[in-house]
């Protein structure tokens, strides 16, 4: 779609710019998504070019070096230690000595393995001296998986470090060559705490990020083209192995035999996916104006006891969610307290059927949610809505703007542009959000089109709640949960990506400075 | 107590911006030495650098004949007053002070020597207890020159430490930069924006646009002999005015050509451009406007010119004008002399006479910009 | 006199809409509390043990409460209490760590680092849990041996969460660690006596939040009791009474446990409530 000139523009009605607005937003998005593309094709050729460059430094180190730094290629810190550099030398040596035991003892093993994930399963015996039958385990594919991982880090990390020692030697040389003496090894010590002090910081949070996120993130990703569940846990009973894109086609097929219970995997996913976008729509934006309303509420003038009316709200942050939400939910149960003020009111005859009725309960849920959330968001609008310039405000009272007009064009658009990349956040933290849905309902009520194989299926299950009970239901199809938070990434690295492209506050973390 | 060398210093950024072209320069000991130039061009990026503060893209710094390029700040003998104070908003005024004596483990009584000792000089012994945000303005600005003077470096930097202060107070300490100076007998490098500042406190001036060093001088140097346009515009307020004219040689005489009028050059002048061999072109006058004559009739040599704007300053107006060429002029009249009759002739619309002394003229190629005479 | 009229007219809309706002805070004060006033008092009820329609007890006692202690939840509460002050001190540490990093040093990996962690963060958390469950299960780390491992997971991956404390830091001006550079300390000291005395409230911001994790976390602290008692949490614990099976005995203990829990985080919620504000406030602008 051509877009117009300014003046152009400045000449529309009101109606045509705003559809011209989100025309504009709707054809930017296939832009949007390419520029991303072509933006990752920059960056992979980008990655080459460097691998190239490397490559020929490493090259040219080889061919321009000492005896000390030819060697080193070899024997991983040789050059340091022949130039006095002793516990750089050290570390280095110890490193690829650790690195070669390991690939012989172990490493070599799990490596060989990894592309069968094992041949032999459980097999049973018997045993004539005891007359019994025993079961002998051979090969584990779960330790194979992991450990097969762990040893591909363990590659990568030494390629990392005997790169280093490389670019270690050229550097030396080049030192060497102006005269001036190398780093000693209480120096390289007193620099940790100094200029390369970062290092040291980031050193413990990084390499728990490393082995509690990256590598079962990275192991769970490799789940997803197995068939490992409950009946090939890869050890006890039988081994899994690799499946390819089978559990994909499963999730994605349309086809109802082999389906959950009556209806399609892809049906039952749409579903899911379907209600998790309108929830965590719903949970952001109700939370958010509402909230904001009454930030906007305590703060007016004459308004008295505005830390009390704060506190009160603010409670329900303090309390832990299980404990208010798991009783909320009690409460609006068939027997609970609110059906039963309501009979004893005489205004219903029976219960009313909160959690049984599957638009009742997602209207319920959502209900529920804003008494959770308001409190947060008033906290969180309060401070930024003080912030707002007043001459703001009396200059557009000056030009005759009532109060709706000045939230419209003022409170409104400020708000939105300061809290977008919260409200972000926000939207994909809610499709995420395990603790209200499983409180409240446990995902409730069932829906019995999709109710068998893939773990009971509920009306307001969210795709992590459906990924819960996968992964604890009697079948722990753990490749199809796999498959579904690869997905749930998709969905959210999509959202985040488009929205990226269109909100101007999140683009720059200098803008905020 | 030492000198400063910059050889061929080069800054460029990650992004390939360069914000420092090979900068030259002798600092001699005991030296003030002030960078000025507008925001962006690089002034406060070279003595980050000599500061330790940013790293060196090429080139070296050295301080006192050792080449510091690669040595951390605090092992560079320097010590810096920041723009905006950069004071320790958790430490009483002592503290903030004490701070580098104490992270080089000096004994207590001697750091209470040295700090009270700078606080006596400073005249900010009263507040050594208090936290700076109880502080004003200008306390603040001392306690980081008393923070700086502790140190006993061999040559102080200051970045820009006047700007955040008012008009008055900045004049104020100003004249006390200049007795600090005194009483330190040290090495400075000083950076700032204000060609007043760089004209009252500094030894010599090195003038900077766009990461290139435009002049280097003394206060009367570049003020006097501007050796392009923009040292010319830069230094002098308010600004020097700028004249499109034509330079004339007849025989051995050059004439600047303006609307009509012709205005032979002094013998100097003259001497100058001949030895250069300069033909007739086209050239920007400069004549500032403490330099331009004004007079209320018609007389030789005199260019009419109207009366935009009177700003009326006390002791002095100032006449902005326009030419027949619509050059805009700007003019100084002293208010002592000025009859009834010829005030009421300063009003909008009217006409007035001006002319230039030869002397006082400045003649630049509007091409490359450069003084013919000096540049 | 018409002038003064409408002035009668703005002031009296005023008011008005300043009653009708009054009203709206306290019924909404009301619904606000109610759940909390609910669960007080049903926590003193005696007749029952169920859940029942009413909330007055008709007969009231401390009995849920005695009767708690015959039961596995003083050791829940132990566990919680145990894993949520450890997780407070070693999460600070390393959120500090990270975000002091990320907003003073420009190092060259800086901004792959932080998208590689954005990227990270898309990925549903619980995912990684089937894999944590059986390294931590190798390590002899769960069922009984529940805490150790538990606070393994939720301080392993806390650098990913460094977004509120790197906008305060961001705040801090950068002349402040130059100052301290030329006066002679070391990027460590600049930490320590520049940084952190002047990080009061996010420290504390960053405690709070800490601290208040484990108390709510019912999924991870699921996962690696596995089903053992001895090594659960309160949630994992206090949920279980609420069973289908359960719910006729001890709903009401259940309401008696939820207050034990909930009476010291909030009061300590409540007085460091300012800092929590702070800290929330500035990480939603920061983003």
């Amino acid at each position: 779609m051509a877009q117009i000139s300014d003046l152009e523009f400045l000449r529309l009605s009101k109606a045509q710019k705003t559809g011209y607005k989100i025309r504009r937003f709707f054809t930017g998005i296939p832009k949007a998504i390419a520029s991303f593309f072509l933006a990752v094709w920059h960056a992979i050729q980008k990655a080459g070019k460097a691998v190239g460059r490397e490559i020929s430094e490493i090259g040219t180190t080889f061919k321009e070096g000492d005896w000390k730094t030819k060697l080193s290629f070899l024997v991983m810190g040789f050059g340091s230690l022949a130039r006095g550099q002793i516990l750089r030398g050290i570390l280095f040596l110890l490193f690829e000595i650790i690195f070669i035991g390991y690939m012989i003892l172990s490493g070599g093993y799990w490596l060989s393995m990894l592309p069968s994930l094992g041949t032999q399963g459980p097999t049973k015996e018997y045993n004539a001296l005891l007359d019994v039958t025993v079961t002998q385990y051979h090969d584990n594919s779960f330790q194979i998986l992991l450990y097969g991982v762990l040893t591909i880090f363990f590659i990568v990390a030494f390629i990392y470090t005997w790169r280093v020692n490389i670019r270690q030697n050229r550097m030396a040389e080049k030192i060497l060559a102006t005269g001036k003496p190398l780093k000693s090894g209480k120096e390289d010590l007193h620099s940790l705490v100094d200029d390369q002090f970062h290092k040291t910081l980031m050193a413990l949070p990084l390499t728990g990020i490393l082995i509690f996120t990256v590598l079962p993130i990275f192991f769970m990703i490799l789940v997803a083209f197995t068939n490992y569940d409950g009946t090939h846990n890869g050890y006890t009973n039988n081994l899994f192995t690799w499946v390819g894109l089978d559990n994909f086609n499963t999730l994605l097929s349309w086809d109802v035999t082999g389906g959950a219970g009556t209806q399609s995997y892809a049906a039952t996913f749409g579903e899911v996916l379907l209600w998790t976008l309108i929830w965590a729509f719903f949970a952001t934006f109700t939370n958010y104006f509402l909230g904001m309303f009454v930030a906007m509420a305590i703060n007016k003038k004459g308004i008295r006891f505005k830390k009390g009316w704060r506190t009160i709200l603010v409670l329900t942050i303090a309390i832990p969610q299980f404990i208010s939400l798991l009783y909320v939910s009690k409460m609006f149960a068939k027997n609970g307290i609110i059906n039963g003020f309501l009979m004893d009111m005489g205004w219903i005859k029976t219960a009313l059927p909160f959690w049984e009725k599957p638009n009742w309960a997602r209207i319920t849920v959502i209900l529920i949610n804003i008494w959770i959330g308001i409190p947060y968001l008033m906290l969180i609008t309060t401070g930024i809505l003080m912030n707002i310039p007043a001459d703001l405000y009396e200059s557009a009272r000056i030009d005759g703007a009532n109060a709706w007009q000045q939230y419209r064009k003022i409170t409104l658009p400020y708000m939105l542009f300061v809290t977008g990349p919260y409200l972000l956040t926000s939207f994909t933290g809610n499709m995420n959000n395990f603790n209200v849905i499983f409180l409240l309902t446990g995902g409730a009520p069932t829906n019995p089109a999709a109710s068998s194989a893939a773990g009971a299926v509920g009306y307001t299950d969210l795709l992590i709640t459906w990924l819960f009970k996968i992964t604890t239901g009697a079948e722990s199809q753990y490749y199809l949960a796999s498959v579904i938070g690869i997905l749930v990434f998709v969905v959210v690295a999509l959202i985040s990506l488009i929205v990226y492209n269109v909100m101007p506050s999140i683009k720059n973390e200098e803008d905020f400075r | 107590m030492a000198s400063v060398k910059l050889t061929d210093v080069k800054k460029v950024y990650d992004n390939n911006v360069t914000a420092v072209h090979d900068f030259n320069l002798d600092i001699k000991d005991k030296e003030f030495i002030v960078f000025v130039g507008p925001s962006g061009c690089g002034k406060s990026t070279t003595l980050r650098m000599v500061a330790g503060l940013e790293d060196i893209s090429g080139g070296t710094v050295e301080i006192d004949g050792v080449v510091v390029s690669d040595l951390q700040p605090k092992d560079r003998a320097i010590s810096m007053v920041f723009e905006k104070y950069a004071l320790y908003p958790h430490m009483t005024v002592y503290d903030n002070i004490a701070f580098s004596l104490r992270l080089k483990k000096v004994p207590e009584d001697e750091v209470f020597e040295r700090v009270t000792n700078a606080a006596q000089v400073l005249g900010i012994t009263d507040y050594l207890t208090r936290k700076p945000r109880a502080l004003s303005g200008g306390q603040r600005q001392r306690v980081a020159i008393g923070r700086a003077m502790v140190r006993n470096a061999k040559v102080f930097l200051m970045d820009e430490p006047l700007s955040n202060l008012d008009a008055k107070l900045r004049n104020q300490m100003r004249a006390e930069i200049i007795l600090l100076r005194q009483k330190l007998d040290t090495t400075f490098i000083y950076v700032t924006h204000d060609q007043t500042e760089a004209m009252t406190l500094g030894d010599r001036i090195v003038i900077m646009r766009d990461g290139f060093i435009e002049q280097v001088g003394t206060p009367q140097e570049v003020f006097e002999t501007p050796v392009n346009l923009f040292v010319a515009g830069f230094i002098g307020s308010p600004q020097m005015n700028f004249l499109k004219a034509k330079l004339v040689k007849s025989g051995d005489q050059y004439q600047v050509s303006i609307l009509g009028v012709n205005i032979p050059l002094n013998p100097d002048q003259n001497a100058a451009l001949l030895a250069k061999g300069i033909q007739d072109q086209d050239i920007t006058l400069g004549v500032r406007p403490e330099h331009t004559a004004v007079c209320f009739d018609s007389q030789a040599n005199a260019i009419p010119c109207t009366i935009n704007v009177n700003e009326m300053m006390g002791s002095e107006l100032h006449l902005h004008l326009s030419s027949a060429h619509n050059d805009r002029i700007i003019v100084r009249l002293p208010t002592m002399d000025l009859t009834h009759d010829q005030r009421a002739q300063l009003s909008y619309g009217n006409t007035l006479y001006i002319t230039f002394p030869a002397k006082a003229m400045h003649l630049f190629d509007p091409k490359s910009e450069r003084s013919l005479i000096y540049g | 006199m018409s002038e003064a009229k409408r002035h009668m007219g703005l002031k009296a809309s005023r008011a008005l809409s300043n009653t009708a706002i009054h009203a709206l805070l306290i019924i909404m004060s009301v619904i606000w509390l109610i759940p909390f006033i609910c669960i007080v008092l049903q926590s003193f009820r005696v007749e029952s043990t169920g859940p029942v329609g009413y909330v007055v007890p008709h007969q009231w006692g401390v009995d849920n409460y005695t009767k708690l202690f015959q039961t596995d939840f003083p050791k829940w509460y132990m566990n919680t209490f145990i894993a949520a002050l450890i997780t407070a001190v070693l999460q600070t540490v390393i959120v500090l760590c990270m975000s002091y990093t990320l907003s003073r040093f420009r190092f060259k990996m800086r901004q792959p680092l932080m998208r590689f962690m954005l990227i990270l963060g898309m990925f549903p958390g619980m995912l990684s849990m089937i894999i944590l469950y059986r390294i931590l299960k190798d390590l002899g780390l769960t069922q009984a041996n529940a805490v150790p491992g538990l606070i393994l997971v939720y301080i392993a991956s806390s650098g990913m969460g460094y977004y509120v404390s790197k906008g305060f830091f961001d705040t801090i001006p950068m002349s402040l660690d130059e100052a301290a550079r030329v006066d002679g300390a070391t990027r460590a000291q600049i930490l320590y006596k520049i940084i952190l005395p002047l990080s009061k409230p996010i420290v504390i911001y960053t405690v709070l939040t800490a601290f208040m994790g484990p108390w709510g976390d019912y999924v991870f602290a699921r996962y690696i009791s596995f089903g053992t008692s001895s090594g659960m949490n309160v949630a994992v614990g206090l949920y279980n009474w609420l069973n289908k099976d359960q719910i006729a005995n001890s709903y009401t203990m259940f309401c008696a446990g939820g207050v034990l829990v909930a009476v010291p985080v909030t009061v300590l919620f409540m007085c460091l409530q300012k800092y929590y504000v702070e800290g929330v406030t500035g990480g939603a602008v920061k983003g």
